[in-house]
């Protein structure tokens, strides 16, 4: 099978099961709401496809030019030129990045092997999902616990010390952070490995049918394999996950002293519930859902930040991808791999907008 | 975030903030941010200290940094506080030699160098220049040498105490090593004077170049890059979200549809393919990273353009007559600076982060730059050996985003007390 078609079904199977599981469950407001979020999708992605489109057109540079060299004969250019279809009307052009994007066949590579870059973004796009889902849980777990208890120590030391934390951490470039950790961890304590997604030994015992090596891992009973992988993403996930849970601490305290003002926490202390429980039972449940919101708008911190931590830990994701491809100037790889991303910022905004109106029953269209 | 200036009723000292703001203009109430808010106003004062201090470092880099940012200036690899190794001048304790002039003492004086080593070179070429200056000043006086060339330092020492030689030149490291055997012997100072005066207090990097004066003149290009794509963004956002918030229709359908698209799309990826297009160069940086900045200022001033025009004080100024242009300068503008000069101050933040980011990668700058996204990229190289090539450069990174995110921050506070309850 195809390895990018597999890799969506990997991540859609267990998506559309539960799509399906609040279809069948829920309110008819619900189901509406459902598929009009699904349909406003497709725009969305035609919107951002247009985009990187257009940008790469607009943009005074010539894809040829700077994949030849300025030694390229006019002959080889023209040649190139026609291969990449560069010479046709933009609007027929347009017309074929859209087909190319519908049945999943972006060209070939214009370097080494000249393999189609379908098949090479269906060996990265796991490697870059098994980076960004573990460090999006961290940034939540890290948020929600040191924001929560912020929030119930306003204004005593630990408060001033999560603040300070959040701050400080949305300032450090996240590369830098990487680098630090990589230095402390890697060099200083010797604790993890600094580069890489496995042990290149281990690696090559292990079958890769879906590229999620943990998933492989798991699938062929390889132990060794499964403990390599979760030794090397331990940094690159601190990193990207550390840098991300700023925000979250500061959203989260923020929303949970808001909702401790509410009448019903006042209530609630009034019959007089414990502090913790109402601190955790009553506030933060409400408080969770701006937060929620809030992952989808950092939709575009989190790529951003994996393609920094992809090439700090030279980690095989579609981020560092697009830098080589970039370096050996690879203009339909690089085309192909801002659409991807641009297909993934779609489809996250969809999972967050249709977990919020289940956490939000209020939300509707 | 929220931007509005809703102040809640009820509470006395609410209701002075909601009627003093009401009185004063933009820079007052920045300067009465101490009068209102008591225990935070520190907050902006520090943030815009450090604010000063970097724009200062940044337009005259020359005056505070030592070195050209460029050049080679002293060996590589040399860790912060450590001394560059010099040829040094080692003398028993008790002699007073502390200089060559010193040793013009009237006769001949014996010194002991090791073979094979520059010292003897140094020696000479600085006992030349001090004679030299002997006879300018008319000073009888001569330096006059005998060099003993001894096989090992530990002989050349030995030399000294068995009264052989008076002093011996070696290199300081060198020397450092054997100091402890040789209680009487002292290394008194570099035989050059002018050597000592250059010190790495951050080291130097893989091309022996300082890295405090890269640092200092990396403000430089940091901040041209925040502000001028800052500038940008501001001056291509401000009035399209005017415009679009004003007129509706349409065309402001359109442009949300675009604006909230490329927001939502992450930036720094754009900025890597824009960059990748348009080849390295500051410019084009600038460019890329203005791109993305422009939905942050337009959607802001669209949304506060909506909430102000239907407010009941601009129907009564349109009821009365009132032109569009005297309603978005009189009404509109001053209700949307306050929420861009926020914007403006987290945005410089951002956009340096997006460059850094960007040099970091290896897109963007030329690589001679003295950038730090640049240094630190280049000190990943050497992260076993070397930790001081990557830990200074992102230092200073966050320091900047620190003070024009705290700057930010801190405005925010004054123009919206409501959210100093949280």
């Amino acid at each position: 099978m195809h390895p990018l078609l597999l890799t969506f079904l990997i991540i859609g199977v267990p998506a559309g099961i539960g799509l399906v599981y609040i279809f069948v469950r829920g309110t008819s407001s619900m189901r509406r709401y459902i598929v009009t979020r699904i349909a406003l999708t497709l725009p969305m992605v035609l919107i951002l496809a247009t985009l990187v489109f257009f940008v790469l057109r607009i943009l005074p540079g010539d894809p040829v030019t700077s994949a030849l060299g300025p030694k390229g004969s006019p002959e080889v250019k023209e040649q190139l030129r026609e291969n990449l279809g560069l010479s046709d009307p933009i609007l027929i052009q347009y017309g074929r990045f859209l087909g190319n994007i519908v049945t999943f066949d972006f060209g070939e590579s214009l370097v080494g092997a000249h393999r189609p870059v379908s098949d090479e973004l269906g060996e990265r796009l796991p490697a870059t999902i098994e980076l960004i889902l573990p460090a999006t849980v961290l940034a939540l777990l890290i948020g929600i616990l040191f924001g929560t208890w912020a929030a119930a120590r306003r204004k005593r030391a630990s408060d001033y010390g999560f603040r300070l934390y959040s701050v400080v951490i949305y300032a450090m470039p996240i590369f830098w952070l990487g680098l630090l950790l990589q230095l402390l961890f890697g060099k200083v304590l010797g604790w993890a490995p600094i580069a890489g997604r496995i042990d290149a030994i281990v690696g090559t015992t292990l079958d890769r049918t879906t590229n999620f090596i943990v998933i492989d891992s798991i699938i062929s009973g390889n132990w060794t394999a499964l403990g390599s992988a979760l030794h090397h993403m331990i940094l690159p996930t601190l990193t990207l996950g550390l840098v991300l849970s700023g925000v979250f601490v500061r959203l989260t305290r923020i929303n949970v002293i808001e909702t401790l003002q509410e009448d019903y926490v006042t209530a609630a202390n009034a019959r007089g519930i414990r502090k913790h429980a109402v601190t955790y039972r009553y506030a933060l449940k409400n408080a969770m859902i701006p937060v929620i919101t809030l992952i989808g708008l950092q939709v575009a911190i989190l790529l951003a930040g994996a393609v920094l931590t992809e090439t700090v830990f030279s980690w095989p994701g579609m981020g560092r991808y697009l830098v080589e491809r970039i370096s050996s100037r690879d203009f339909t790889a690089v085309q192909s791999t801002i659409t991807m991303f641009a297909i993934f910022v779609a489809m996250i905004s969809l999972a967050v907008d249709i977990i919020y109106s289940l956490l939000d029953p209020r939300v509707r269209y | 975030m929220a931007l509005d200036t809703k102040v809640p009723m009820g509470e006395p000292e609410a209701m002075r903030w909601a009627s003093e703001l009401e009185d004063v203009g933009f820079v007052r109430r920045i300067l009465m941010a101490r009068k209102w808010y008591h225990a935070d106003w520190w907050f902006v004062t520090i943030s815009a200290v450090m604010v000063v201090g970097f724009i200062v470092l940044a337009l005259v880099p020359q005056v505070f940094a030592s070195f050209s940012p460029q050049e080679q200036v002293g060996p590589r690899y040399l860790a912060p506080g450590e001394s560059p190794d010099v040829e040094a001048l080692i003398a028993p304790v008790d002699s007073g030699f502390s200089t060559v002039g010193d040793l013009a003492v009237g006769e001949r004086i014996s010194v002991a160098v090791v073979m094979g080593e520059p010292s003897s070179e140094a020696v000479r070429d600085e006992s030349d220049r001090v004679n030299a200056a002997f006879k300018e000043q008319g000073i009888d006086a001569q330096v006059s040498l005998r060099i003993e060339r001894y096989e090992t330092l530990d002989a050349a020492l030995t030399g000294i105490l068995d009264g052989d030689v008076a002093v011996a030149i070696s290199s300081s490291k060198a020397f450092e090593e054997l100091a402890e055997n040789y209680p009487t012997l002292n290394d008194v100072g570099p035989v050059a004077p002018g050597a000592n005066t250059r010190s790495f207090p951050l080291g130097t990097n893989q091309l022996g170049q300082d890295v405090l004066s890269r640092l200092i003149w990396g403000t430089r290009i940091a901040l041209i890059i925040g502000f001028s794509s800052s500038l940008v963004s501001l001056f291509i956002g401000v009035p399209l979200g005017l415009f679009a918030g004003f007129t509706g229709g349409k065309i402001d359908r359109a442009l949300t549809v675009l604006m909230d698209s490329l927001y939502a799309f992450p930036g720094l990826i754009l900025a890597i393919a824009i960059t990748a297009v348009l080849g390295p160069s500051i410019f084009n940086v600038i460019v890329a990273i203005a791109v993305l900045y422009i939905p942050t200022y337009f959607r802001i001033v669209r949304g506060q353009t909506l909430s102000v025009k239907e407010s009941l004080y601009v129907e009564a100024a349109r009821s009365l007559g009132a032109k569009a242009r005297v309603i978005l300068s009189r009404y509109v503008y001053p209700n949307v600076i306050p929420s861009v000069a926020i914007i403006f101050s987290v945005n410089v933040a951002d956009a340096i982060l997006t460059g850094a980011g960007l040099s970091f990668l290896g897109l963007g700058l030329p690589p001679t730059t003295p950038d730090w996204g640049i240094d630190l990229a280049r000190g990943q190289e050497t992260i076993q050996t070397a930790w001081w090539l990557i830990t200074f450069p992102g230092v200073a990174v966050m320091l900047v985003v620190l003070a024009f995110t705290m700057m930010g921050e801190g405005l925010m506070e004054i123009f919206n007390p409501k959210l100093r309850e949280r």
